[in-house]
């Protein structure tokens, strides 16, 4: 099976184009991380189980595929009818057969299952044309929902490994970074560092052997790009590995995936295996004598394990305890030998730059910041998911285009991007451009590209706290600016967040903070204060409320809240009396309920299952 | 009632014996029993040549390892941010009352084992709980005696 | 040879070297407590910050572990900017909320004008400062018999699975060299107790003081080739011996010659 020449592969892209195309229609489901959540399993159960059975001319069960994340996860499970691009929103089991009926057998639509604007208010059949997707420019997600995340056949029917057969057989190791120098490719993980540089030194570093490892830790909350790449398209991933290999000299590569992944984990060595099946990986790569072995490494669950001096001790098996980079891992990384780390969405855009040229990769974007990013938008925005923009598309577009608004209307508060390393920006700040540099200069980071769109009903103290919390909880403990100064940082935010500050206190925190950036040891310590600072820049009469009034206006802060019943909405339903974990609530059917302030503790369980709107919190 | 051992060389054979399988054995290991009881952790020092103390260090630094035993349902609540803003803390609590156990521990007739984890990469679908490896997504305050029945 | 400056003055230094041996050459004090001439440099209590610049670096400057940072060539350091002096006064504070009792970590404090916390103390906190000398140094030992446990605040030090550590051969190399002492160990009788583990204590067959421990003897005699009887005598009697060995072979030369 081995494919021996470039030739070769080119008969088996036509082979595999053609095999597709004995399909009247492809039917593809997917199996993203979103949609996973939402059932997607249940609906490819039954799409097997049916087709088996029905007999549709021109269509069988092969032409199923379970694909990676389409990006608009809040409308999942999502199905799609290629040639007509048919786009199905919240499919279930019970769908199935319709949608068999209708669109396969026939070409027909389902239109209850359309996906509808919430602007219009119209239904929309084809998905190129929802906005969601048509404001977007997928290179790194260039694949996902549109082949199967099993087969290796359906990548290269796409002309998946091209790339690497044009960097082996056509071109030098020194022209392969020229290409990538030429893109203006920065890292995709957040620092944004120059691909093309870190490769460069890579390969005239003396010491050997090389290694190249793909940061799949994805440890950010709110960001599941990688996630979706890994398993979605994994080829991509490894296809990018195996040309930075050939261009920095290395024959060894790891993909560390976190712990939290096992689904990417599984993709990966399957497409591993396949990838080695095929002579893409292993010894004499398409004949060329060129040797690459990938191996998957699992991390253990700690989300300091995305910095990369400790993501290089968790390969080796050790605790992930970062250390100083005075000397940089490019030069001694992996068992203290040069190491290219590059993250899941850098190596993804790598094959295009080498199809198409750098050049025309550099001409999207920014001058600064070249290409597109991916990001996953989430929090209170309608359309959530997954999308890809050129870089310098502006907040409010990716928000209000894209994400369509925020959802039930409510006031737009911030956006929080970069995760515990970035910031809140505020409404004043929507056009900025989201890029590299200008977020930071701003007081926030666009970072591995989270995005979290908060409304008035998210007090920026409680996010701060929970921030810090989070970092405390994740931090290694070796150094003491990070391990002692982000705990009392955040043990002054729970005061706040409890009414039992003072405005020194505020002091405190700021200049504590400035100790803590500079003292740390790595990224974690030094970018920790960012939530805080980010918060306290643009919000700060919402910190001065809690401190002064002891008010929270959000409604957040249990400290500083109450629940009570509007008795003129209370029907006596007993949905709260049932869900109140403390039985502060009293009440019979029928009559108005009454919460006990004494008892109650503010959980807000209460608030979130009315659906009379007869709950206030003041 | 202890657990069965003749397992583990196998376990550990999967792997290169040095010190660089240390973290994938372990978690076959985590998978295998739901947890590392302190026999494995001999045994897998011994195994890769890898001093106790290393092991140890090892297996309580990172999330994914529990030194004690765990539930038959483990229900693990995601606070990542998203899921934290849209309610997550409030689905902890629920659950927490409901199973009379705070997160981190196990229910003393072994059924259930509550944890949070930081994110899951299922952001979209916020908030999430995965119960035995399967993930329910768009969980609702009202969702939590459903959650103890699933998995 | 690389030249730099420090504190204003110009000095010399070799090539691979770190800023804190070229500091501490210039007689001029550093706190650096978590740093050992014994083991690898660790950049963990942070207290050895100083503040680096060059010229072509326009008025921008850095702050690094002076134990972890190699020299350069017209690098301009200074160890005592008043950045750096904040900076350890925090550390210093942040260290005194976790071990408010300890007198090493106090003495520190009122060098730099702390006499109590401005944070909240650190309930159950205990004195050690978790700067990992003891874990480092059982490992250069070759015993590895400790390490860290946990992560991030609750970390601490303790022996595996909190049992007396198989591979401690009571040393004492920990104990002795921890910055505030923390470590307990007693010498009782012949007995030796450290870590929850007991060990025998050899007596000199000579003048019966108590030297090391079996379990140290044995690790010694493997790890550097040494006879095992070796060890049945104190340093100082084997001093003694050697000294009238020498002794005789001098007067038998003496003898020789007259």
């Amino acid at each position: 099976m081995p494919v021996q020449t470039p030739q070769q592969l080119n008969d088996l892209q036509k082979q595999y184009l053609a095999d597709e195309e004995k399909f009247a229609r492809k039917v593809l489901v997917c199996c993203g991380p979103g949609c996973l959540a939402s059932g997607a399993a249940n609906v490819v159960e039954e799409f097997k189980k049916l087709l088996k059975k029905k007999r549709i001319q021109n269509f069988s069960v092969e032409a199923l595929k379970e694909t990676g994340c389409h990006g608009l996860c809040e409308q999942g499970p999502l199905v799609v009818i290629e040639p007509q691009g048919i786009f199905y929103t919240k499919v279930k089991a019970k769908h199935v057969e319709k949608i068999i009926e209708t669109s396969i057998r026939k070409d027909e639509v389902v239109t209850n299952l359309l996906y509808t604007d919430p602007k219009t208010n119209q239904t929309i059949e084809r998905y190129a044309d929802i906005s969601f997707y048509s404001h977007q420019h997928r290179i790194a997600l260039r694949h996902l929902g549109k082949i199967s995340q099993y087969d290796i056949r359906d990548y290269i029917a796409q002309g998946g490994y091209q790339a690497l057969a044009k960097a082996l057989t056509k071109m030098k190791p020194d022209e392969i970074i020229d290409e990538v120098t030429k893109s203006g490719l920065r890292g995709r993980g957040g620092a944004g560092f120059l691909a093309g540089r870190k490769w460069a030194t890579c390969r005239k570093a003396e010491e050997q052997p090389h290694y190249v490892i793909c940061n799949g830790d994805e440890g950010d909350p709110g960001a599941f790009m990688d996630r979706a790449i890994m398993e979605g398209d994994p080829h991509s991933v490894l296809e990018g590995m195996i040309i930075c290999a050939r261009a920095v000299g290395s024959n060894d590569g790891y993909i560390y995936v976190r712990e939290e992944y096992p689904l990417a984990v599984q993709n990966l060595q399957l497409a591993i295996d396949q990838a080695t099946e095929y002579g893409f990986l292993g010894e004499n790569i398409l004949g060329t004598g060129f040797s690459f072995n990938i191996k998957v490494s699992r991390g253990g669950g700690a989300f300091v394990c995305g910095e990369s001096s400790a993501l290089m001790k968790s390969v080796a098996g050790e605790v992930g305890e970062p250390r100083a980079k005075y000397v940089r891992s490019v030069l001694k990384g992996l068992f203290d030998k040069p190491t290219v780390l590059n993250n899941v969405e850098s190596f993804a855009n790598v094959p295009v730059i080498i199809n198409e040229g750098g050049e025309k990769f550099a001409s999207l974007g920014t001058p600064k910041s070249t290409g597109t990013k991916a990001f996953s938008l989430v929090g209170k925005v309608r359309n959530t998911g997954l999308i890809e923009v050129p870089m310098g598309t502006t907040l409010r577009e990716i928000i209000y285009d894209i994400g369509g608004g925020i959802q039930n209307d409510r006031p737009f508060k911030a956006v929080q991007t970069g995760g515990p390393s970035g910031g809140c920006l505020p409404e004043s700040k929507l056009d900025l451009p989201v890029d590299f540099d200008t977020l930071t200069e701003a007081g926030s980071m666009m970072g591995s590209g989270g995005m979290i769109v908060v409304d008035d009903r998210t007090c920026v103290v409680d996010l701060a706290k929970y921030f810090l919390g989070f970092l405390v909880d994740e931090s290694c403990g070796k150094c003491t600016p990070c391990r002692e100064g982000l705990y009392q940082l955040h043990r002054l935010a729970v005061k706040i967040s409890e009414g039992e500050a003072t405005e020194e206190d505020l002091i405190k925190m700021e200049k504590l903070s400035e100790m803590i950036i500079i003292g740390s040891l790595c990224g974690l310590g030094k970018s920790g204060p960012n939530p805080f600072l980010s918060t306290i820049q643009y919000f700060r009469d919402e910190y001065l409320a809690h401190i002064r009034e002891k008010r929270c206006p959000a409604g957040v802060c249990r400290a500083l809240i109450r629940y009570d019943v509007i008795a003129e909405k209370c029907d006596g339903c007993m949905a709260c009396i049932e869900t109140c974990a403390v039985h502060a609530i009293t009440g019979k059917k029928g009559e108005v309920h009454v919460i006990d302030q004494d008892k109650c503790d503010k959980c807000g369980a209460c608030y979130a299952v009315c659906n009379r709107d007869a709950i206030k919190v003041t | 009632m202890t657990p069965d051992f003749s397992k583990l060389p196998q376990i550990i054979d999967r792997y290169p014996k040095n010190s660089e399988s240390l973290i994938a054995v372990l978690q076959d290991i985590q998978k295998e029993y739901h947890y590392l009881p302190s026999e494995t952790l001999k045994e897998t020092a011994k195994a890769l040549d890898v001093p106790l103390s290393k092991v140890f260090s090892v297996s309580t630094f990172y999330n994914a390892f529990s030194l004690y035993p765990r539930g038959e349902k483990v229900i693990r609540i995601c606070v990542g941010t998203t899921c934290h803003i849209r309610g997550a803390k409030v689905i902890q609590q629920q659950l927490e009352d409901r199973l009379k156990i705070k997160a981190g521990q196990t229910t003393p007739d072994l059924k259930y084992t509550l944890e949070v984890v930081n994110c899951v990469g299922a952001c979209a679908m916020a908030p999430v709980v995965i119960v035995n490896d399967k993930y329910y997504g768009s969980v609702k305050v009202s969702d939590s005696k459903k959650l103890m029945r699933r998995g | 040879m690389v030249h730099l400056t420090i504190n204003g003055k110009v000095v010399k230094a070799n090539e691979g070297e770190m800023l804190l041996a070229v500091i501490r050459r210039e007689g001029i004090e550093v706190p650096a407590l978590c740093h050992h001439e014994a083991v690898e440099p660790f950049g963990a209590c942070r207290l050895c910050t100083v503040e680096i610049t060059k010229e072509e670096w326009d008025g921008w400057s850095n702050f690094v572990t002076s134990c972890l940072y190699p020299v350069e060539d017209n690098l301009i350091v200074n160890t005592h900017s008043p950045t750096v002096i904040e900076l350890r006064k925090t550390l210093i504070d942040l260290q005194l909320a976790r071990c408010p009792n300890s007198p090493e970590i106090r003495q520190l404090a009122e060098e730099y004008g702390i006499t109590k916390t401005s944070y909240e103390e650190i309930p159950d906190g205990d004195n050690c400062i978790l700067c990992g000398l003891c874990t480092r140094i059982c490992d250069q030992m070759g015993f590895a018999a400790i390490s860290t446990v946990g992560r991030g605040h609750g970390k601490k030090v303790a022996p595996p699975l909190d049992e007396a550590p198989p591979d401690c051969v009571g040393c004492l190399a920990c104990a002795l060299n921890c910055p505030t002492n923390v470590i307990e160990f007693t010498d009782e009788g012949n007995i030796r107790t450290i870590w929850k583990k007991q060990f025998e204590l050899i007596s000199c067959a000579r003048c019966g003081k108590k030297t090391i421990t079996k379990e140290f003897a044995k690790a010694l005699s493997e790890l550097r080739n040494i006879p095992i009887d070796y060890f049945e005598i104190c340093d100082e009697c084997h001093r003694k011996e050697l000294v009238q060995t020498m002794g005789r072979i001098a007067s038998w030369s003496r003898e020789v010659v007259s």
